[in-house]
């Protein structure tokens, strides 16, 4: 019988009270016969060959993540790691989420989509979406629930013989050491519409393209830590930094292009992302030694009439939207 | 009419009363017989914002703030924004009234809901045509985007 392969990837710090959630769920879904549960270091902080990251690679049936990270940054920092599968629903919400059930572009726009994704599901639990243990250990059990019953129903076909069961773990280690924290942007490719807009705009050399031509995140620890800088200038919000502390940028349920509530601070004179981006990104190079290059032929010189602040809001929404 | 200016966002009319001035970022100013001059949102600000729940001040009375200095912010149901100055100087007092209940910025946006009062040079401001035609010059690409991102 196919189990539902639990994942909790733990907190990158000591908070006492994260620890607390994290042993408590495990404690709780250990004596759980419809899943298999295992314990990694923090998912963001893990390269390709953490053995955390080998495991995870080694799943390749039903995949639940539990990280301290919103699920859209859990869902593609796996895809980078090579953990791949559709986006599975869950029913855990931030009391402040409302409805996040679209999780791509509204337009017609082609979005390159994630390479070579299996048929399989991964769900992405974010541990902040439940204060209590019992919420996620219910969500959990419903997930594994789902599994049992479509495995039933498709008995005979779909699921592979040769599944590699995960090995057994002892469940009072995780996993691999906790290694170093990391800092680097991922690609969300449900929205990305590979325009090159990332490569252009970062001076670190972290983005590249592969033999397909798909925009990629090359060297991710070229990445400047703190630095958020290019997540402003993608005009498809598809750029997310997990752990950077604004929500938007790291991910949160709703900040999919138009979902957002309207920030008017440019209509009262604020500085627009993109500046901000250029002045993110300046700063960085100051600190690596290099000369700020400024704003670039964004905006082009020839432009005479300058631009108000209501003209930079509706640029910005523009590119939101587009 | 004479003592006003309309500018019509898509339906809905904006007026502009023409005994102020107005600053680029969207407030009025107007300079009150004390000598302070007055600052609150033009009808323009307050439909984009809508109804108006909130509202703070990152400094006391009596600051001195630099034009464009962020003061402090105002979220309604459909938007945040951070709150900026219009001009350079000393922000003398702020409205109470507003503070206290924001809804009054919708109702009474040029009257009782005022924002706050500063001393300073107020001649970057412009007359009420000349913000209506700053309003018109941008009008044309706001409209398709407000009318998807505000009902
Ligand atoms: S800027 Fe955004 S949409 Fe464009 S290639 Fe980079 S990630 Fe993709
Ligand atoms: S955050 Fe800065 S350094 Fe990192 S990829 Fe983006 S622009 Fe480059």
């Amino acid at each position: 019988m196919k189990k539902l392969t639990v994942v909790i990837s733990e907190s990158p710090g000591k908070d006492p009270r994260k620890r607390e959630l994290e042993a408590n769920i495990l404690a709780a879904l250990v004596g759980q016969p419809d899943v298999a549960v295992s314990v990694v270091p923090h998912l963001y902080d893990l390269n390709e060959d953490h053995a955390g990251a080998l495991f995870l690679r080694s799943v390749n049936g039903p995949l639940l993540v539990l990280a301290w990270l919103y699920p859209r940054g859990i869902h593609w920092t796996l895809d980078r790691l090579g953990v791949k599968g559709r986006v599975g629903q869950t029913q855990l919400k931030r009391a402040s989420d409302e409805d996040d059930k679209n999780d791509g572009g509204k337009d017609d726009k082609p979005r390159l989509g994630a390479a070579n994704a299996p048929a399989r599901t991964i769900w992405s639990l974010d541990f902040q979406d439940g204060d209590t243990a019992e919420a996620h250990v219910q969500e959990i059990i419903r997930v594994a629930a789902q599994v049992k019953a479509a495995v039933k129903l498709s008995a005979a076909e779909a699921v592979p013989v040769a599944i590699s069961s995960p090995p057994i773990q002892n469940l009072k280690s995780k996993i691999g050491n906790p290694p170093a924290r990391r800092w680097y942007p991922v690609i969300d490719y449900s929205r990305c519409a590979n325009c090159m807009e990332c490569v252009d705009f970062c001076l670190f050399g972290v983005y590249g393209v592969d033999d397909a031509g798909r925009i990629l995140v090359e060297s991710a620890d070229n990445c400047r830590k703190g630095c958020p800088a290019c997540s402003r200038v993608c005009p498809e919000n598809a750029i997310v930094f997990p752990m950077h502390r604004t929500p938007a940028l790291a991910g949160a349920p709703g900040t999919k292009p138009g979902d957002l509530k309207l920030d008017l601070s440019q209509l009262f004179g604020a500085p627009s992302a993109l500046d901000l981006a250029d002045k993110e990104r300046d700063a960085e190079l100051v600190k690596d030694g290099r000369e700020a290059v400024g704003p670039p032929k964004r905006q082009p010189c020839c432009d005479l009439r300058p631009k108000d602040a209501l003209d930079k809001l509706m640029d910005a929404l523009d590119g939101e939207r587009l | 009419m004479a003592g006003e200016l309309v500018f019509m966002m898509g339906n809905f009319r904006a007026v502009f009363p023409a005994d102020r001035r107005y600053a680029a970022n969207h407030t009025w100013a107007r300079t009150e017989s004390g000598g302070a001059v007055r600052f609150g949102l033009s009808a323009y600000a307050a439909r984009l914002l809508q109804e108006v729940y909130f509202l703070e001040w990152s400094m006391d009375a009596g600051a001195t703030v630099r034009e464009k200095d962020e003061i402090g912010a105002i979220e309604s149901a459909k938007a945040n924004a951070a709150l900026y100055a219009p001009m350079a100087g000393i922000i003398a007092r702020f409205n109470d009234a507003a503070m206290a209940d924001p809804s009054i910025i919708n109702k009474d946006g040029y009257g009782d809901g005022w924002l706050f009062e500063m001393s300073g040079d107020a001649s970057g401001t412009m007359d009420a045509p000349a913000y209506v035609a700053h309003l018109e010059a941008s009008w044309a690409k706001a409209q398709a985007l407000l009318k998807g991102q505000l009902r």
